[in-house]
């Protein structure tokens, strides 16, 4: 954690140190005192015996520069703990108990930010006398309700957490867990508000004395340092310069270190880190054959450099998609299947991503293409429609300028006929009264109505394949239905092609005409939807199935359990990374990465003959193999297949590219025999 | 739901007002000090406290003082013998163009800053405009003033150091000597502001819907501009709210380094010669200042954001 | 369907939780209130798993944060052992709490990042006063290592894995009744189906009373001996769970049911039973709940709220007119 407070951090701790320790030990530090006139030729600039030059009266600068560090850094750091004492219990207090307490102590913080601060710190110092006390009181007082505010702020954010609950829950009183749960959570915000606060409260000081109304002479301090020098600054600029850099340099560090620590906890920023830009690198691409299909995605990679190592988000995957049929990715989070959309798109974060493979739409390289032509595909031939239908729209605009707003672009209708063809849009979505539904904004649409509103922006310049990122994972079951329906039957009267990505595999069972199961960035098995399903191969297709409960089978009855968890896609396991959780796992699954494998070839050979699996038989005699099987990445695969004396067709990269009836295809060395499988695991592999 | 927000805006102003006058009365020191001198024999003191009527209870007074405040009668100042009211209205001019001023070059500039940092957040741009709005953020404003008045007034003698030309008399010449000043009180505003702004459109960038417009093909700069840039102005419509009392503390300063005669001076002259009846106008104006372009802030709220109307 | 009454109740002594007309509220704003829960009334017998089933906007959860008393209810009986939960106040309430626990539905948000796993699980044992070894048997109950349980902290665990933390916690207390809040719904398949048969085990384990709510039927069937169906407040149908999904009476239910997907159940298609989205429950229809989407809908369903009736043996509906006796 301490690493990632960066070097800013540290440097400005390092000031503050020296400046502290410099005013702590500024009477035995070996300079002139402060006051000591005639110390040095009046207004001469800096020098070996005065650092910082002397002042009108031959002061030394650099000495009272120290000593003024005192009253600034007291103040700051005093009033800060002063207003911390008197606004953080407050303010813990509103967050924690909300209702009354909070409403009274809310009305008073209103009250107290209307009053006019500054004025009151003015009079009350200049009344009552200037001195280091009553400065540091008067700041710190006023400084108070902004504590009571961010505090509750803070608080609150923790107080609706549900662990917050939990703890309730358990019977712990109110003052366990404002201890355990609650203060733990506010201290780093308080920690790092504090900082920052210091900074603001050395500039206020400052202000004051450079009105005349901190801490009296002769007790130097840097406002008012600055304050004398002005009035000869056209001779000696150095008596301004010199207080001017040190008490920059200090508000800057208290800024610097409170902004490091925010960076830590808060986690809207944490996204924000400066992200130093390599070259945008590409990686490399099989060869293949661009084939004439409407959509086709050939040996498709994207990876992300992170700090601790290449995520392999999608690694090597590659699919063709006809007009008029639904193609599903299917996968647990993480596999990568969402990610294929967005690279498919185009639409990768910026950063450092690592590209690899082509998109062809209707034989043309999109991947080719400039920014401004694949704009042009973009939302015209190529639509999509995200998760969360909360978040799809923008909540300041309304439903009917942002569905215009393509059909002006793209289509360059004006402004009226954009307004008709919204409302046919939104009719032919089933969207009752469109003109009025127009006029709103998201937030007063359902999550239905707004995932029907989301539908009809990606159909309105007719796209040739929408793209459905989870379309109705946010919705609920009986909306689910009406909005899948609504796809389908859009599909049809539009002749378009549907890619939907999905985890639930009744949805894909529905819908699909072929599916895609992806795992940690990898196609595993694809095909007909009715073949994956019922016939299935690989492994970890069979147990994502019986992992699912059916609605059919009785209460209580033991689901299908993969052990272990999904994979870190910056460390994978080697040869197929599906291994470790693989029940028929054996060697040469840990080496070798299996290939796409025909489902109607045999199945593959068998690594070494000590882990044969059932299922493994010898392969018929080879027809002669259009590529090797890829090496896998840490294993001696020459050294482990030659045991086999031809390898299946291996279609990792070399997809036939126009073949209607699509194939179904499995990446495993074991795979499992066709039509039994699914039973014959619920039961031997239930817990 | 506007008559309860004023409701609730008459009791603060009330409160305020209230306090502030008791606290005032309770510091320490005595006005007549100031005006009869440390000589001056106790009978004489008695006498004037009786004519200013320094003598009632406090509560009496400030009932009749919040009394003359609803008619515009702000009393008039035992010191200079001017009316409170008239002092105001002739030095409001002065400051309110100071803080339109600073407001308009800071947002004039943060707008741009923060969008070009966020749209290139991570590159070179954006960590050499985030320096320096650390920079800005850093140096307190009398800094900034003396580093101007340095460069400008003294090394360059391009414009004036201090003096104000009111904008009836000279166009021109207000603006000359109003540039100076406005520039150091919105440094600081404007690296606050376009900080905020960046990290405020950083986050926007990345939700969906704007994910969704790049898929429908918009160019960037729409997106930018007329998709992202709304939806993340809230912190920045709060933070000009918000920050209105620093920039009433910056401009007591500001006015007293460049020799404006504004409300800022006003304050400081008055506190130094202990003219209660004036700090307490000023206070008045301050905080109906505050509490009414907080108001107006809310309003903006909702236009900015539509999801706000309904609360 | 707005279901209301409390016929379906069993008698007090075969129960452990007796919940009887809940009625739970939030202000919206303008004066306003949502009645999130209106009526509602269920039990359980010791050893059962009640399972209660919605769409969002249903009540369900806030049925479950009422049965806990975070916060108390607006109105109706919580009944725990025959002890009236709704009744009691400060420390006394506290000293109930033992006996009902909660898992929710974040497994991140539920979790203090702050504290560390083993920390978070021990809680309990430090309200209580209980032994240190009640947090190792809970943790390997749950399939953790006590070992790395004592120095991880949250973020450093999967959702899964934080999830069995939740439970774990939930379970150091010895609580009867384990409320769990969509306790899967935030997981993956794979992990989903290992949660759900931890919960089968703890439960025989441990002796436990579960209410299970979610708002996937399938994985309601799945745990459940019986099944509430819940729509804008009320109650619709009960039922145990293969009745309730072999032969669902209220028309809610069956839509519900259809609307899933590859059931392999045998209903009519979906579109024709459920059109429209659910009323906002500001302003919910008078009579039946459900009549704005019900393909049944009468005039009497407009006037006359159902009460709870048996159409078979527990087989409870809240519906004027039920889908009777097919099979």
């Amino acid at each position: 954690m301490l690493r990632r407070l960066g070097p800013a951090f540290w440097i400005g701790s390092a000031w503050i140190a020296v400046v502290l320790a410099a005013g702590l030990l500024a009477d035995v530090l070996p300079m002139p005192r402060y006051d000591e006139t005639l110390a040095g030729p009046p207004q001469a600039g800096p020098s070996a015996a005065h650092p910082l030059g002397t002042d009108g009266l031959g002061r030394d600068v650099l000495s009272r520069v120290v000593h003024g560090s005192r009253v600034s850094l007291g103040v700051g750091v005093g009033a800060v703990l002063l207003g911390l004492l008197v606004g953080a219990p407050l303010g813990v207090l509103a967050g924690y108990r909300r209702r009354a307490a909070d409403a009274v102590i809310m009305a008073g913080t209103d009250i107290a930010l209307a009053f006019p601060a500054l004025v009151f710190a003015l009079a009350v110092v200049a009344f009552a006398g200037a001195s280091l006390r009553n400065v540091l009181i008067v700041l710190g007082v006023l400084g108070a309700p902004a504590w009571t505010r961010l505090i509750r702020g803070a608080t609150l954010s923790v107080a609706q957490r549900e662990f917050v609950l939990a703890a309730r829950a358990l019977g712990a009183r109110d003052r366990r867990i404002l201890w355990r749960e609650i203060v733990p959570n506010v201290t780093m915000p308080a920690a790092s508000y504090a900082f920052i606060g210091m900074a603001v409260a050395v500039v206020a000081e400052g202000g004051l004395a450079f009105l005349g109304l901190s801490v009296q002479a002769p007790t130097p301090t840097w406002g008012g340092l600055i304050n004398e020098g002005r009035a000869i600054m056209e001779n000696a600029p150095h008596l301004v310069l010199a207080p001017s850099v040190v008490m920059f340099l200090t508000v800057l560090s208290f800024n610097l270190v409170g902004d490091r620590l925010r960076a830590l906890t808060a986690v809207r920023e944490s996204g924000l880190e400066p992200v130093r830009r390599a070259a945008p690198a590409s990686l490399p691409t099989a060869p293949h054959a661009a084939g004439d299909v409407l959509l086709q995605v050939a040996d498709l990679r994207t990876h992300f450099v992170a700090p601790h190592g290449t995520v392999k988000a999608v690694d090597g995957v590659s699919l063709t998609l006809e007009r008029g049929r639904t193609l599903a990715v299917v996968g647990e989070s993480g596999s990568g299947k969402s990610m294929l959309i967005r690279s498919i798109l185009g639409l990768l974060p910026a950063g450092q991503v690592l590209r690899g493979g082509k998109v062809y739409l209707e034989g043309e390289d999109l991947t080719a293409y400039p920014p401004e032509r694949m704009r042009r595909v973009l939302g015209t031939r190529l639509a999509a429609v995200f998760q969360d239908p909360m978040t799809a729209l923008n909540p300041v605009r309304r439903i009917g300028t942002q569905l215009a707003e393509p059909l002006r672009v793209h289509r360059g209708m004006s402004r009226r006929q954009a307004r008709a063809e919204a409302a046919r849009l939104l009719a032919s979505v089933g969207i009752p009264d469109p003109a009025r539904t127009l006029r709103r904004y998201p937030h007063e649409l359902s999550g239905g109505m707004r995932q029907r509103v989301t539908i009809a922006m990606a159909l309105s310049c007719g796209p040739d394949v929408l793209f459905a990122d989870e379309p109705t994972t946010a919705l609920d079951v009986t909306i689910q239905d009406q909005v899948l329906r609504l796809v389908h039957r859009l599909r049809g009267e539009r002749d378009m092609a549907v890619l939907l990505v999905s985890h639930d595999l009744s949805v894909v069972a529905e819908w699909a005409d072929e599916v895609v199961v992806m795992y940690a960035g990898r196609v595993v098995e694809r095909g007909p939807t009715a073949e994956v399903l019922e016939r299935t191969r690989m492994p970890y297709t069979e147990a994502l199935l019986q992992a699912v409960p059916k609605l059919t089978d009785p209460p209580h009855r033991r689901l299908r359990v993969i052990t272990g968890r999904p994979p870190d896609l910056a460390a994978l396991p080697s040869g197929c990374a599906f291994h470790p959780r693989c029940p028929h796992a054996d060697p040469r699954c840990a080496t070798e990465t299996p290939p796409l494998i025909p489902a109607s070839d045999p199945p593959p050979a068998a690594g070494p003959p000590a882990a044969g699996p059932p299922a493994a038989g010898p392969p018929a005699d080879g027809t002669p193999p259009a590529h090797q099987p890829p090496p896998a990445a840490d294993g001696p695969p020459s050294a482990v297949t030659p045991s086999s004396p031809a390898e299946p067709r291996p279609l990792a990269a070399a997809v036939p590219p126009s073949s209607t009836a699509p194939e179904h295809l499995y990446a495993c060395w074991h795979p499992r025999g066709a039509g039994t499988a699914i039973t014959e695991g619920a039961e031997s592999h239930g817990r | 739901m506007i008559a309860y927000r004023l409701a609730r805006l008459a009791v603060v102003l009330l409160v305020v007002t209230f306090l502030s006058y008791v606290l005032l009365n309770l510091l320490p020191g005595d006005p007549t000090t100031q005006m009869l001198g440390l000589s001056a024999t106790e009978e004489a003191r008695a006498e004037l406290r009786r004519q200013l009527g320094l003598d009632q209870p406090l509560l009496v007074r400030y009932g009749a003082w919040l009394g003359g405040l609803l008619s515009g009668d702000f009393g008039t100042s035992p010191i200079t013998r001017v009316p409170v009211a008239e002092e105001l209205v002739e030095r409001l001019p002065v400051t309110l163009e100071l803080l339109v001023a600073a407001e308009v070059l800071a947002l004039g500039l943060a707008v741009p800053a923060g969008v070009a940092a966020a749209r290139r957040a991570g590159r070179a741009l954006d960590q050499a405009l985030t320096a320096l709005g650390f920079a800005l953020l850093s140096t307190p404003v009398f800094v900034v003033g003396v580093l101007l008045i340095l460069l400008f007034a003294v090394t360059w003698r391009v414009l004036p150091a201090t003096g104000w030309t009111p904008l009836s008399v000279d166009v021109g010449w207000n603006l000359t000597s109003v540039l100076l000043p406005a520039v150091t009180l919105g440094c600081a505003q404007m690296a606050v502001y376009a900080r905020l702004l960046r990290t405020d459109l950083i986050a926007t960038l990345q939700e969906d819907y704007i994910t969704l417009a790049r898929a429908r093909g918009l160019s960037p700069r729409r997106i930018l501009w007329r998709h992202a840039l709304r939806p993340s102005a809230i912190s920045l419509v709060t933070a000009v709210g918000l920050n209105l009392g620093a920039l009433i503390g910056g401009t007591v300063i500001v006015e007293t380094l460049f020799g404006l005669p504004g409300v800022g001076r006003l304050i400081v002259d008055s506190i130094f010669s202990r003219d209660y009846l004036t700090v307490q106008g000023c206070v008045v104006l301050i905080s109906v200042g505050y509490v009414l372009v907080n108001f107006a802030v809310d309003l903006v709220y909702a236009a900015v954001d539509p999801r706000i109307r309904r609360a | 369907m707005a279901g209301s009454g409390t016929a379906h109740l069993r008698p007090a002594e075969q129960v452990v939780l007796r919940v009887a007309d809940l009625v739970v509220a939030f202000p919206a704003g303008r004066g306003r209130e949502v009645r999130a829960v209106s009526g509602v009334s269920f039990d359980v017998a010791r050893g059962e798993t009640l399972g209660i089933v919605g769409e969002s906007g249903c009540g369900k959860s806030s049925a479950a944060r009422a049965l806990m008393q975070l916060p108390p209810p607006r109105a109706g009986s919580v009944r725990l052992d025959g002890v009236e939960l709704t009744a009691l106040r400060g420390e006394e309430l506290r000293r109930t709490r033992r006996r009902l626990q909660m898992v929710f539905q974040d497994p991140i948000s539920s979790l203090n990042p702050r504290r560390r796993i083993r920390d978070i699980v021990a809680e309990g044992t430090r309200v209580w006063g209980l032994g240190d070894s009640r947090v190792d048997e809970m943790l390997e109950a749950v399939g953790l290592d006590p070992k790395t349980a004592a120095v991880r902290r949250p973020h450093e665990f999967s959702g899964g894995q934080c999830q069995r933390v939740s439970i774990a916690r939930a379970l150091v207390p010895e609580p009867e009744v384990l409320i769990c809040d969509e306790p899967v719904s935030a997981l993956d398949v794979s992990v989903q189906a290992q949660i759900l048969g931890l919960l089968e085990d703890l439960k025989h384990r441990y002796r436990l009373t579960l209410v299970f709510i979610a708002h996937d039927l399938a994985v309601v069937k799945n745990v459940s001996d019986r099944i509430l169906v819940m729509y804008l407040g009320k109650v619709c149908e009960l039922a145990p769970s293969t009745v309730l999904v072999d032969h669902p009476a209220h028309p809610y239910t069956r839509a519900l049911l259809s609307a899933i997907p590859r059931s392999g159940l045998d209903l009519p298609p979906s579109d024709h039973l459920i059109t429209g989205e659910p009323p906002s429950p500001v302003t919910p229809p008078t009579g039946c709940r459900f009549r704005t989407r019900c393909p049944k809908a009468a005039p009497r369903c407009e006037s006359e709220e159902p009460a709870m009736r048996a159409i078979d043996d527990d087989h409870w509906v809240a519906c004027h007119f039920p889908e009777q006796g097919e099979e």
